[in-house]
């Protein structure tokens, strides 16, 4: 089971804290960084442009650059553009999911009820990426 | 005696010749030399035959000369020839002569010249021949000769074919055979001919009988005949086949009873003849209808009556007539006077009427009042106007009602999105609590009680302020005249609590009075503006400016802080809903306050612009109006 390297957006303090539990326990990811929006992450990867992340997770509304933001950020850049930016959020309005996967985003996943079933939500994202291949050149980090 | 019988002699008109036995010319008087041209002497001694028509004709002189001889006298009429070769026409008497002893010693010869009575004779004979050839040649009309008892004499090629009986089949017959059985019963053959004997003559037109039984309309003239006597010699009947032109007649009778009605009853055009001279010499009723004058007050008139003055004035009436002249046809569409002066816009046909030997005699003209027609059309065409223009709105309400139906689509979504955050985190911790208290842990359940307790806030903090957004696109928009003094004191006094706790300073400049506009939502504005500036700042005593000046006939806001500013890039989003920036530090808030601002002026017609630096403050603009706006927009 590969272990992908993954940089989580989240602004809210509690959520970031129950994800990170989640995605510890399940084992399946490397969380690289969380962040609390887009500014911050477009900092960070400009800071560290040596360890990029397999994949990048967002909440999609947040003070500052919000989800819609990184996806244009990403895929703008060609530093960036081939990371996958998975939009993660509350619901699944259609209008908003559509949104997002017509911006470029790789998919959207609704958040789980609570902040505390966040394992199974975690190993659902892992198999979605592995089905859907997200991540190319498994293990190399891009050229 | 002697001396008178050469007195005689000499002076007698008729040649006098004396021959002997044989016929030699023993004497001839002066006469005889005027009427053949030969002298005395050229005529002594020679045959009488050298004046025959057959130079020397002995044989024939001789033969009368013994005729005479035979019957004491011989008398002839006869061509004889002058000396220069013309022929004369004469009587010539030849008798016998004897001496006292009765022994013949030749004759007299008297040559009476009656060339001039003869060729009047010939004339009239030829002149008779020609018009007999004539009338039996005629083929058209029946002319036939009857006696006194009106029995037919003569019959001609005309007769033949008129009347059917061929000469030989009615000639001796009465002329009654061609009466019909009433006219006969009635006793008209027998008036008729009395009628011509009192008066020359008898005419009429009446139905007569062919040979095979059929009636003809017969135009009928019957001329009593006199002699010199004044005796009735007979009657000259001359008869003519009128049933084709009869037909003809009363063919072209209706029908031009019929073209005539047709036109005097029709009614959506005036039709009217013109003379050659343009005036009036037939009026229609449609005519009637149209212009308003009635036939007894228009006829004779000249159609000129019909036009504008400046028509008048430019000689357009003769001018139509001469373009009719020309070219057979004047047409055009304008303006034409009424009777009772209004105008109406007609479509005008003269053409030119020409006789039948080519003859101008006047003109038709033909007229149209199309004044409906053309309101009708204008109507029509108003009417279209009135649709597109309604179409082109309806088009414009439809666009933005769907351009307002997306926004509450996209509004709803995210807007539903939204709020389920707040309830899924107390959502989340009340399910942590629940799992704790079950674990008999206790610790941190005071901290996620208080985390409800917050999420629960910033939900309603995100219901109210939807409702107040949503409030301002909901309600009809209020028009007051507002004080503008008074606007600035309400938002004011609303944020006083902020002003003071952050102990800010308050500018306002300010050289309008009144502007129009919703007070309650202007003052929303106003006061969302003046929280933002007061917000978003890291100084410790805010300094904000309220300036507020007539530009372009609309009256600017601009409000200025000295706060963190607004990156560049961030400028296009500051409107949207629920959209925070960011910022070094956190600020609370829902991201509908400026959505709000923009909505309202929005809806007031007017503009909202940020202009802003990081770091040196912001200043908001918008625009209202001064006076009241039209219409103001039904949705945004």
């Amino acid at each position: 089971m590969r272990k992908f390297k993954i940089i989580v957006v989240e602004n809210d303090e509690d959520e970031q804290f129950f994800m990170k539990q989640g995605f510890d326990s399940s084992g399946l990811f490397e969380i690289i960084t969380m962040v609390r929006n887009g500014d911050v992450l477009l900092e960070w990867l400009t800071d560290n442009t040596a360890t990029l992340p397999d994949i990048i997770l967002s909440d999609l509304n947040m003070p500052g650059k919000n989800g819609y933001d990184i996806i244009l950020g990403i895929k703008g850049n060609p530093t960036y553009n081939h990371i996958p930016v998975i939009i993660t959020s509350t619901s699944s309005t259609k209008t908003i999911v559509d949104k997002c996967l017509n911006m470029g985003a790789a998919d959207y996943v609704v958040k789980p009820e609570t902040f505390i079933e966040y394992v199974p939500y975690v190993e659902n994202l892992h198999r979605l990426i592995e089905d859907k291949q997200l991540v190319r050149n498994a293990g190399g980090l891009p050229s | 005696m002697q001396p008178n019988c050469h007195l005689l002699l000499q002076n007698i008109k008729e040649a006098i010749i004396m021959l002997d036995k044989d016929g030699y010319i023993q004497y001839s008087n002066p006469a005889t030399t005027t009427i053949t041209g030969y002298t005395a002497n050229e005529l002594l001694n020679n045959h009488l035959s050298l004046i025959y028509s057959n130079k020397e004709d002995s044989l024939r002189a001789d033969y009368e000369l013994r005729q005479a001889f035979k019957n004491g006298k011989f008398l002839v009429e006869g061509w004889k020839l002058s000396k220069n070769g013309d022929k004369f026409w004469c009587e010539i008497s030849l008798t016998p002569l004897y001496n006292e002893q009765e022994e013949h010693v030749g004759y007299s010869c008297i040559l009476h010249d009656t060339n001039d009575r003869k060729k009047h004779e010939i004339e009239l004979r030829q002149s008779e021949e020609r018009y007999r050839l004539m009338v039996e040649g005629v083929r058209d009309y029946a002319i036939f000769m009857l006696n006194p008892t009106g029995h037919i004499i003569t019959w001609n090629e005309g007769a033949r074919r008129t009347k059917g009986y061929s000469s030989y089949e009615i000639i001796g017959k009465h002329f009654s055979t061609f009466y019909t059985a009433e006219d006969l019963e009635d006793g008209k053959p027998e008036r008729e001919l009395k009628i011509a004997i009192a008066t020359g003559k008898y005419e009429e037109e009446g139905w007569r009988v062919k040979k095979n039984g059929s009636v003809f309309w017969a135009n009928v003239v019957i001329t009593s005949l006199f002699n010199e006597q004044n005796q009735l010699i007979g009657f000259s009947k001359v008869t003519r086949d009128l049933t084709d032109r009869k037909e003809n007649e009363e063919s072209l009778r209706q029908s031009e009873e019929r073209y005539r009605s047709l036109v005097e009853q029709v009614t959506d055009y005036g039709i009217f003849m013109l003379d050659e001279k343009g005036r009036i010499i037939s009026w229609n009723e449609g005519a009637r209808r149209m212009k308003g004058y009635n036939p007894d007050e228009i006829l004779g008139k000249y159609f000129s009556i019909f036009y504008p003055e400046e028509d008048i004035m430019n000689g357009k009436p003769s001018h139509e007539l001469r373009v009719a002249r020309e070219v057979g046809k004047y047409e055009e569409e304008g303006w034409r006077l009424r009777k009772d002066g209004t105008m109406f816009w007609a479509s005008v046909v003269i053409t030119a009427v020409y006789n039948h030997t080519n003859t101008l005699i006047g003109y038709s003209k033909v007229t149209r009042d199309l004044t409906e027609r053309k309101a009708s059309e204008r109507a029509l065409r108003d009417s279209y106007e009135r649709y597109r223009q309604l179409s082109e709105e309806l088009k414009a309400t439809n666009d933005e009602l769907m351009l307002a139906n997306q926004e509450m689509e996209q509004f709803t979504s995210i807007v539903s999105h939204d709020l389920q955050e707040p309830v899924r985190t107390i959502k989340s911790f009340l399910q942590l609590i629940d799992m704790k208290l079950n674990q008999g842990q206790y610790e941190d359940l005071k901290t996620y009680i208080s985390k409800s307790i917050n999420a629960s806030n910033r939900m309603k903090e995100l219901i109210q302020n939807l409702l107040s957004y949503t409030q301002v696109s909901k309600k009809e928009i209020a028009e007051d005249e507002i004080r503008v003094e008074e606007l600035f004191n309400i938002a004011l006094q609303n944020v006083k609590t902020t002003v003071e706790t952050t102990n800010a300073e308050i500018i306002i400049e300010s050289d309008v009075d009144t502007i129009h506009g919703d007070s309650i939502q202007l003052v929303q504005l106003i006061q969302n503006l003046l929280s933002n500036a007061l917000k978003f700042t890291d100084v410790d005593s805010p300094r904000i400016m309220i300036k507020c000046n007539k530009e372009d006939g609309q009256v600017k806001f601009a409000i200025t802080d000295n706060g963190i500013g607004i990156a560049e890039e961030d400028l296009g989003k500051i409107f949207e809903i629920f959209r925070r920036l960011n910022t070094k530090k956190e600020y609370p808030g829902t991201g509908i306050g400026l959505a709000i601002c923009k909505k309202i002026v929005d809806r007031h017609r007017g503009r909202i612009w940020p202009v802003s630096e990081k770091g040196k403050g912001t200043t908001f603009y918008f625009t209202i109006n001064e006076e009241k706006v039209e219409k103001l927009p039904l949705l945004q």
